[in-house]
């Protein structure tokens, strides 16, 4: 009996760690630094360091829930915003048809991806880690080799139409509109895939796929609509990131993979759940960026930290696979 | 509720020259329970696979209630009312879902124009099915939490709650218990007497289906042999004739052994070994020095679990494994392999062969330290072992670098099987080693296996292929359902009397 409630006990701890760990983390760093930490000032600055990562990370929960994977990103990510960004700058057009491209041309690029991993039959993993190299080479053939920011000229040595940020473009990427897009992202993914029964079919796929299409799912018809509203997060993470640094960096988006991951990888344990949701992934983003925040405030140099989210992951995966039962095991 | 009648008539299904079935015909009625039986391969599931619409290339005519249908796809069958739950249950449900989502996911694919996912609604409907049907599972538990038998339940639900007039259960006790099968027989049952809904059950296993048939339908080779109504003065000894068809003549060249035999040690003993998993249960044999020994019983019989648990492979609920007398633990098949077992695997290509690896490799790789110094290995060396090795077990190959995938599913088990020769094992357990094998290939292995046991080795032969135990063996257990039915002598016993005790005849006489 008391083995059974030692069971139940560990399989709790299991299921909510991440919260724990958040909980264990702001009680750790708020003893250490008090007010710096628990600041208002600080609090919002977590926020607006999640928001990017959860948006990407958004994205990838609306592949994973499918039982896809998308290392290709937030490669497509840098390249979405070199897109946006020349619309805006180069192009001179307004903020919102510079949007509207930028999410057209992420789509378009996204049906690639979908035409290797549906149509070519690539293992996700390899067709998108193959893109990833694709990605970043053509996106700076069309930069030119360099950012794309307020005053520079294209590599043709033709003059930006625009030579300053609007207003409206600078907003995007500041408190408090970057915050309201992130939680606007997660209540959208949160409702499609909890409560519409294309996002149960998404789930139904990721689970089992064979039991999924005698059921009568189109499994390529929802992996094809999961890859186009994957590409519409991607373009929302894209021009959120631009606005943020005022400047299409070079792979600025890049590194936000491991991040984003993580959170995905994080948020599938939380709750028992075992699979990426919504508000899992807000919860996982959130445990990465603390932890991140929280270890600067100590002075922990920033090139230490890469370390700290990949074993953030690490751990994120044990748990994910330590639950699974050993094939050999048959 | 109105009378339903399903024939089929002259159906005939041919797989590349070969006849699956051949000009059956088949009837059932509403309400009626008919059971299906025959051995593997007699046909049952390309009938049931043509009733469901899986098959559309059938010849042949099928009329529902006198009018002329045809199944061209599984959707057209469901249509007709005739539903089909397959064996394999773990194919067909969603395990990260709640029961009442898998038991619900068809109707939402189906249904067009609507986006919401109302889990109250479908919960509560869900619920008003289970009830109706009198199925007692917990609604919001998710389905991979699920006993086997629970799954079952499930799936069975999730076919008849629509329309169903017909309801095709393939295999479906292949790994229930006891109590589990008596639940599911209940349901079958109430479902036949209040919906009258026809059923047919396919089991090789005979005493069940006895148990809960009203008629029974025999198959022998893709041909209906036989068909009866079941009562209280069933023979079951005939039923068994007829579903092996002609009697094989068995030759066994392991005549004058027997006595030397007897006496010889024993060197693998198990002892009431028990599945964790229960899919074998209180299994006792023995094994001696030099001798063949047989492990006879259809597909789910527990055979390649136990072989498994033989060779260090799952979990143990009980009993002991003695090897050369003294009890030993195998936890892993390392264990197994330091105690001198070697497993040839029962699926070949999943479990047994490296395809892209050359024959060399294969017959080197259970032997590998012979042919190295100081870790690096000798090339030259391992080839020649290679080319006497294909020259002794005649295996038909452009030479020894040839990758194994290339050659035919008969030289494959060679190679497979010619690389335990020289690794000097004391226990060879083969699993169905026949599969696949062509008749000219087969005598070569049988004389192979005769070979290892003459130079010492114990071998246990597990197989469904009961002229084959015959032949190679000295003595021959025959399971059903995870228990030993009885211990024979391949010399004083026949065909009929091994499948008598496979098929589980003996528990409904």
């Amino acid at each position: 009996m008391a083995d059974v409630q030692k069971k139940r006990l560990g399989g709790f701890l299991l299921d909510w760690s991440a919260v724990i760990a958040i909980f264990l983390c702001i009680l750790f760093f708020s003893a250490y630094k008090g007010t710096s930490f628990l600041s208002f000032a600080n609090l919002t600055n977590i926020l607006l360091s999640m928001s990017i990562t959860t948006i990407l990370a958004i994205a990838l929960t609306v592949t994973l829930a499918c039982d896809g994977f998308d290392m290709s990103a937030c490669t497509l990510a840098s390249c979405s915003g070199y897109v946006f960004m020349a619309c805006y700058l180069w192009y001179g057009m307004n903020l919102f048809l510079s949007a509207v491209i930028c999410v057209l041309f992420t789509m378009a690029a996204y049906l690639f991806t979908l035409f290797l991993i549906l149509v070519c039959k690539i293992p996700d993993m390899l067709a998108t880690c193959a893109l990833m190299f694709v990605h970043q080479g053509l996106g700076q053939w069309f930069t030119g080799g360099g950012a794309i920011s307020a005053g520079m000229p294209q590599p043709n040595g033709v003059l930006p139409k625009r030579t300053f940020f609007g207003e409206d473009f600078v907003s995007i990427g500041k408190a408090p509109w970057i915050i309201l897009i992130m939680f606007a992202c997660v209540l959208a993914a949160h409702i499609f895939l909890q409560h519409t029964k294309q996002g149960a079919f998404l789930y139904a796929i990721g689970s089992n796929r064979t039991a999924a299409a005698l059921s009568g799912i189109s499994v390529k018809r929802y992996r094809f609509l999961a890859g186009m509203i994957t590409a519409v997060f991607i373009a929302i993470g894209a021009m959120v990131v631009c606005s943020r640094n005022t400047a299409a960096q070079l792979c600025g988006c890049d590194n936000y993979l491991m991040p984003a991951l993580a959170a995905v990888f994080v948020g599938r344990s939380v709750g028992g759940m075992e699979k990426p949701t919504a508000l899992g992934t807000v919860i996982g983003a959130g445990l990465i960026v603390i932890l991140e925040n929280g270890l600067t405030l100590c002075s922990v140099p920033y090139y230490i930290l890469p370390a700290v989210k990949g074993g953030v992951l690490i751990t994120a995966l044990a748990v994910v696979y330590l639950s699974k039962r050993d094939s050999f095991d048959s | 509720m109105d009378e339903f009648i399903f024939r089929a008539k002259n159906i005939t299904m041919e797989f590349s020259g070969v006849k699956a079935l051949d000009k059956v015909d088949f009837e059932i009625r509403s309400g009626e329970i008919r059971a299906v039986v025959g051995i593997n391969g007699a046909g049952k599931s390309t009938l049931m696979k043509v009733f469901s619409g899986v098959y559309p290339a059938y010849g042949g005519d099928i009329y529902c209630n006198g009018r002329k249908v045809s199944l061209k796809s599984p959707a057209e069958a469901a249509k007709l009312g005739i539903r089909i739950v397959h064996q394999e249950a773990d194919t067909a449900i969603l395990p990260d879902f709640r029961v009442y989502e898998n038991l619900l996911i068809d109707d939402l694919a189906v249904e067009t124009g609507m986006f919401r996912y109302d889990r109250k609604k479908m919960r509560q409907k869900a619920a008003e099915v289970l009830t109706a049907l009198g199925i007692a599972l917990d609604l919001d538990m998710y389905a991979k939490n699920l006993t086997l038998a629970q799954k079952q339940m499930l799936l069975i639900a999730k076919q008849i709650h629509k329309k169903c007039r017909l309801l095709i259960l393939d295999e479906p006790t292949a790994a229930l218990g006891k109590e589990e099968t008596e639940n599911l027989f209940r349901l079958v049952r109430r479902l036949s007497e209040t919906e009258h809904t026809s059923v047919i059950f396919i089991s090789h296993r005979l005493a069940e289906a006895l148990a809960i048939c009203q008629s029974c339908a025999v198959m022998c080779a893709g041909r209906v042999t036989d068909e009866f109504a079941v009562d209280g003065n069933v023979d079951t000894k005939m039923i068994v004739a007829k579903m092996l068809g002609k009697d094989v003549a068995c030759h066994t060249e392991s005549a004058g052994r027997k006595e030397a035999l007897d006496t010889a040690p024993i060197v693998l003993e198990t002892e009431h070994l028990c599945d964790g998993k229960g899919r074998f249960d209180q299994v006792s044999i023995s094994v001696r020095k030099g001798e063949i020994v047989g492990l006879a019983g259809l597909v789910g019989a527990g055979k390649t679990e136990f072989c498994k648990a033989i060779f260090g492979v799952g979990k143990l609920s009980g009993g002991a494994i003695r090897i050369h007398g003294e009890q030993v633990l195998l936890k892993s098949p390392v264990d197994a392999v330091r105690h001198r077992i070697a497993l040839v695997p029962e699926e070949r290509r999943k479990e047994g062969i490296f395809p892209a690896k050359s024959i060399t490799f294969h017959l080197c790789a259970a032997s590998l330290s012979k042919f190295c110094q100081f870790s690096f290995l000798k090339k030259a060396g391992m080839e020649e072992r290679a080319r006497a090795g294909i020259r002794e077990l005649g295996v038909s190959c452009k030479n020894e670098k040839q990758q194994i995938q290339f050659l035919s599913g008969g030289n494959q088990q060679k190679v497979v099987m010619g690389k335990w020769i020289d690794a000097d094992c004391d226990i060879y357990i083969l699993d169905e080693p026949m599969q696949g094998v062509d008749v000219g290939a087969k005598q070569d292995l049988f004389r192979m296996i005769r070979k290892l046991a003459e130079n010492g080795a114990a071998v246990l032969y597990a197989s469904s292929d009961v002229p084959d135990l015959l032949s190679v063996t000295d003595r021959i257990y025959a399971m059903y359902g995870g228990r030993i039915m009885a211990e024979l002598r391949s010399q004083e016993t026949e065909e009929k009397e091994v499948m008598y005790y496979c098929v589980g005849a003996p528990l409904r006489a």
